[in-house]
């Protein structure tokens, strides 16, 4: 069963569909939108039982899709070549779930409901298409599909200042995909497949990942002179880093966050962002290892600002949405400061972190939507009290809002725990993070329950009041309950039982790892 | 006792809490009243259940693991670690948190959300006994975060009032800041060694200075030790009964506990930290004691000087009087705390909730012997298991650590441990005067509080005594499972009687003194210092706030708008210079100029084109 080219392609058909329906019939938009996402699920739950993670790159799909003869210089090729392991089958089966889960949210979005289903099913094509493509122009038109949809989806059904935010995201993006698109071509004029003539190329990411099928003489051949490749790395990470995001390439993210509705927040965070570390744990660190050596402290110490910085953006948040919005700034900085460390705890570290801000990061927006649902106001001072009308929201608030901080129990704290282990024993292994990152990147624990704890004791304890309005507030419908708990369940699952998602993760981390190690690119001390 | 039912017994005294707080969680409002019952019952079954084990297995040592998390060539076991130390503390934690349960039932009767108040005493005796029994210290951090986020919400239990939201958050932010550290240490002691399974480190493996520090820090943080003690008193916020366990029994003694486990593995350096912190927080604390007029701050304070004498002991390596020590006073000040929340409880219910009584204030009080003749009695007993007094089990601990700190030869370390046996009784003497044998000092009509909250301070009591064995020897019930042979000079003996029974002169003939309002200075400086520690880093936030929007965003605007001047002015340029020289130029030109234009502005509709048509005159040109 060609199980991928289903996940991507069920929505598209979904989406062509919903084309065809009239406009009038506004509730049958949602109700298809569901069922595609279902299927999808089901789908997933099929794949999985096909998938063995000892295999690595399985479940492989590969034609032909572009092949343009250009005479004399040469044969344009590019192929559909969609493919899982253990780095891209975790990051599918959260797609999954949260582009049902973003869907659900969905219900309440009234204001021309056809173009915003269309679109998320155009999104959730694109997002699942990018963690699965293996040939880089089709993961960069994947990447590109991902951006316009979301644009609209900010731009049309946003908040007040919808159109700055949209813009300012999609200029953002767009630079970064420049970025890409540059060094895509790069590569693609440097790599050659292992067996074939002179003057054919290819797009084929795992022929750039193996340094023996650069071009000897080409622009970023591995044996050369090497500078061309340190910035080529340089671009790509930079072109990944802005989705990411890491500081200072992250303004675009606040402001995105604070005028997306609740589900597309939703998808941005848990997903969205995912696709920068994805994109650097796929592409920028194989192709370019000789590149990550050399830059390895900068990219930790990117991930330790980023950590340090977007707390303390948080801290001083006065809008609850922008507040988690800066969190992810901080959590995602923790991503790249395990990639850095290039360990296999390090590395298996960013991956599990990604896997739970997903989940965690999914719930903080959707908790920020139920208030903002009720009374329109997300300004954390305006608020005080709200456990007393709201008992099972704030159960939940509670547990995203320390499940997020690194409760043990929690998916976050795993993802941390290992991230730190192979950031602290880089020092000592391969000596490409310097032992203080990681010991200042520790503050931004400390931050993260500062912030969290500081909001609560301002929202939710204390004498029940609202400053701006006189209305009674209702707790959870079963909409939203059938929203956090899963995601809480899930968050709770993995904090517990890690080997449930490390037995996906491991032999992609070690393979990564074995690479590295092959080059003898790791000892250098 | 058969392995295998040694595992199952450990593990049903882990689920049987479990088990208690769900239920708690999930019973509907209407039967509320279930829930203390149930919760009681079950935890007295699992405080029964615990008894064969400890009982039967003597000294054997066992673990049972299962691998938890595996990466690379690193894996975490999660496992229970069964040895007379882990046995013993299990079945103290469990008992206290039985009585504290048994007590709740009159405590909360009148109040709401049981649910949440059970709920969280069930999960975190559940946390307690998970970090007492783990074999691996990842593990054990585990358990050691989750006690504290329960402390958390259990200090927060009375959410409505500002100042029970603000201990909580101070308490749990001050332990995070210890905690943090305690994960580096223990990361560092995992790169240096490997491994962090307690049975292997524990024979023959050495932590680095550094590490040992690190998870000293924690233990500071956690054990309300000088200089991160000052969230204790605030603490007392929460309900009592929740003090009682929490902030004197169990949780605050994890520190001790993970220390009795791993002081083998530290350095010399790390142990002479380890006492010097003790000394300065035992010193310290039984001044704050002294200082304070709230009876459960009172109490607070003493738990620290506890601690810190604990503390002491374990640097200087007398482990297993230390743990002793720890056993013993988990039950002393359990009786203590429960008996001040027997006498916060009768005096809520005479005085009808009045504002302006302070129920607390030990001024207030007086003259409860009568009044209260059974929480008088528990509270007594437990007072002079404090104070040391022979026949007491805090006597026979507090001898062993007497012997160890005499062997040192050092002469403060020894006057400041005789300090400390002389302002014990002295500050306890004096909270008993005040509250039950001075004269009352008001004419309220106090009842003795009802059985379910008389006993668990009589059991406590019961448990703070000590008893004759065979070979007529006094041991308690901590140093006869431990099997400690107690040998104590003679001297040290009778000198230990001798200052604590002038101590006990003193304080009676200073018992009519009155007390006044006195600030202790070293808790207002360090409240005062991490008020101006939150200033700055609000400070710094605020800072890195304006800096993203007017430096980061500003960049962004400023190239923006460049762009857009940019986008006009070759708008310009083509109309006025080049328009009408080479016409086919400037069309080309005002495309690009509106290309650029339009993306600017938003108008993105053509960039998908745009971004392939690059892409195409890319590869033909890197192809030419």
């Amino acid at each position: 069963m060609p199980y991928l080219s289903l996940l991507i392609f069920v929505p598209v058909l979904a989406a062509l569909i919903a084309l065809v329906i009239p406009t009038r019939y506004t509730r049958a938009f949602p109700w298809l939108t569901l069922a595609a996402t279902v299927l999808q699920l089901f789908i997933f739950i099929a794949m999985a039982t096909h998938f063995n993670p000892a295999d690595g790159l399985q479940l492989s799909e590969k034609k032909s899709w572009i092949s343009v003869s250009l005479s004399n210089w040469g044969h344009l090729q590019a192929d559909y070549f969609v493919a899982v392991d253990g780095l891209s089958f975790p990051l599918v089966g959260l797609s999954v779930v949260i582009m049902l889960i973003a869907t659900i949210s969905s219900w309440s979005v009234s204001k021309s409901r056809k173009g915003y289903f269309i679109l998320l099913l155009i999104l959730n094509a694109a997002i699942i298409g990018s963690f699965c493509a293996l040939d880089f122009l089709l993961f960069y038109v994947f990447f590109e599909f991902m951006l316009l949809p979301m644009f609209f989806l900010i731009g049309i059904w946003g908040g007040p200042k919808r159109e700055y935010a949209s813009i300012k995201f999609f200029l953002y993006t767009l630079l970064g995909s420049i970025f890409i698109l540059i060094v895509m071509v790069g590569l693609y004029l440097s790599v050659q497949p292992p067996e074939s003539s002179n003057q054919v190329h290819t797009f084929n990411v795992l022929h750039m990942q193996n340094q023996e099928n650069f071009i000897p003489g080409s622009v970023l051949d591995a044996t050369g002179s090497g500078t061309w490749r340190l910035w080529a790395f340089a671009i790509l990470f930079i072109g990944f880093a802005i989705k990411l995001p890491a500081v200072p390439f992250h303004t675009w993210l606040p402001d995105a966050h604070v005028e997306a509705p609740t589900a597309i927040s939703v998808i941005l965070a848990a997903l969205l962002l995912k696709i920068g570390g994805y994109g650097i744990l796929r592409f920028v660190y194989p192709v370019f290892p000789d590149g990550a050596v050399y830059f390895s402290d900068w990219v930790a110490g990117i991930g330790v600002v980023s950590i340090i910085y977007g707390a303390l953006n948080a801290l001083a948040s006065k809008d609850l949405k922008r507040l988690i919005a800066y969190s992810s700034v901080s959590h995602m900085g923790f991503v790249l400061l395990g990639i850095a460390s290039a360990t296999t705890e390090g590395i298996a570290g960013a991956v599990y972190q990604m896997v739970s801000h997903g989940i965690i990061s999914a719930m903080l927006f959707l908790i920020a939507g139920v208030l903002y649902d009720r009374t329109n106001d997300r300004l954390i001072e305006n608020y005080s009290g709200l456990a007393l009308p709201m008992k099972h929201y704030t159960a939940f608030v509670l547990i995203a809002f320390f499940a997020s901080l690194g409760l043990p129990g929690f998916s976050g704290f795993i993802g941390e725990v290992l991230i730190f282990f192979g950031a602290f024993q880089s020092h000592t292994l391969n000596n490409l993070v310097p032992f203080w990152m990681p010991l200042v990147a520790t503050l931004g624990l400390l931050l993260g329950a500062g912030y969290y704890l500081w909001t609560i004791q301002r929202m939710f304890f204390g004498p029940f009041a609202i400053k701006t309005m006189h209305t009674e507030l209702n707790d959870l419908t079963p909409r939203e309950y059938s929203m956090l708990l899963p995601l809480a369940i899930l968050a709770f699952l993995f904090g517990i039982l890690p080997q449930l998602l490390l037995n996906y993760i491991n032999p992609f981390a070690e393979n990564f790892i074995g690479l590295w190690f092959s080059l003898g690119l790791n000892a250098n001390p | 006792m058969s392995e295998s039912n040694t595992l199952y017994l450990l593990i049903a005294t882990l689920l049987i809490p479990v088990a208690s707080a769900g239920i708690a969680f999930v019973v509907k409002e209407k039967y509320g009243w279930l829930i203390p019952v149930v919760s009681s019952l079950l935890l007295l079954s699992a405080a029964v259940i615990i008894l064969f084990p400890l009982l039967a297995d003597g000294q054997q040592t066992e673990t049972y693991a299962t691998t938890w998390l595996s990466i690379g060539t690193t894996s975490v076991q999660v496992g229970i670690l069964s040895s007379p130390v882990t046995r013993l503390m299990a079945a103290v934690v469990l008992v206290v948190s039985t009585m504290v349960h048994i007590f709740s039932i009159g405590y909360v009767v009148h109040e709401k959300n049981t649910d949440r108040y059970f709920g969280f005493l069930g999960v975190f005796t559940f946390a307690m006994l998970g970090l007492v029994y783990s074999s691996n210290l990842l593990v054990t951090f585990c358990f050691w975060e989750l006690v504290g986020f329960c402390s958390y919400r259990l200090i927060a239990h009375k959410q409505y009032k500002p100042a029970a939201s603000r201990a909580a958050t101070k308490a749990f932010l001050i332990t995070k800041a210890g905690d943090v550290a305690f994960l580096i240490g223990l990361l560092l002691l995992w790169i240096q060694t490997g491994t962090l399974e307690l049975p292997t480190l524990t024979t023959g493996a050495t932590a680095s200075t550094l590490a040992g520090i690190c998870i000293f820090i924690g233990v500071v943080g956690k054990s309300a030790q000088f200089p991160l003690f000052n969230w204790l008193p605030d603490a007392m916020q929460g309900p009592t009964p929740v003090s009682a366990l929490i902030h004197a029994a169990t949780m605050v003694a994890a520190g001790i506990f993970v220390l009795v486990q791993l002081a083998p593995v530290f350095t010399p350096e790390t142990l002479w930290l380890i006492t010097g912190v003790g000394v300065t927080s035992a010193l310290m604390a039984a001044v704050g004691a002294w200082l304070a007029t709230d009876i459960k701050k009172i109490l607070a304070y003493s738990t620290i000087s506890q601690l810190g004498f604990m503390l002491m002991a374990l640097g200087l390596g007398e482990i297993s009087g230390a743990f002793a020590h720890l056993l013993h006073h988990a039950f002393f000040k359990a009786g203590l705390f429960l008996s001040a929340g027997a006498i916060i409880h009768s005096l809520h219910q005479a005085t009808h909730h009045q504002p302006d009584f302070d129920v607390q204030d030990i001024r207030n009080l007086g003259g409860l012997r009568k009044q209260m003749p059974l929480t008088f009695a528990g509270f007594a007993v437990c007072a002079a298991a404090l104070a040391g007094i022979p026949a007491t089990t805090g006597y026979l601990s507090k001898e062993m650590i007497l012997t160890t700190v005499h062997q040192q030869n050092l002469w403060w370390l020894e006057f400041a441990v005789w300090v400390i046996v002389f302002a014990t009784p002295l500050y306890i003497f004096r909270l008993l005067w005040f509250t039950f044998l001075k004269p009352a000092a008001h004419t309220l009509h106090i009842q003795e509080a009802p059985w379910v909250m008389r006993i668990p301070v009589l059991v406590l009591a019961a448990g703070s005594v000590t008893f004759l064995v065979y070979k007529g020897q006094l041991q308690s019930f901590a140093t006869q499972m431990l099997q400690l042979q107690i040998s104590v000079p003679a001297w040290i003996m009778v000198g230990s009687v001798v200052v604590t029974s002038m101590a006990l002169l003193v304080g009676w003939l200073r018992r009519n003194a009155r007390i006044r309002q006195r600030e202790f200075i070293i808790q207002n400086f360090l409240d005062e210092w991490n008020a101006q520690l939150i200033l700055l880093t609000t400070f710094v936030a605020r800072l890195a706030n304006v800096f993203d929007r007017k430096w980061i965003d500003g960049s962004i605007h400023a190239l923006a708008y460049s762009k857009v001047a940019l986008a006009h002015m070759v708008g310009w340029a083509d109309k006025n210079i080049v328009d009408g020289t080479v016409s086919g130029i400037t069309h080309i030109t005002r495309g690009l100029g509106g290309v650029a234009r339009s993306v600017v502005n938003g108008k993105i509709q053509s960039y998908l084109l745009w971004a392939i048509a690059g892409l195409l005159i890319f590869i033909i040109w890197m192809l030419y």
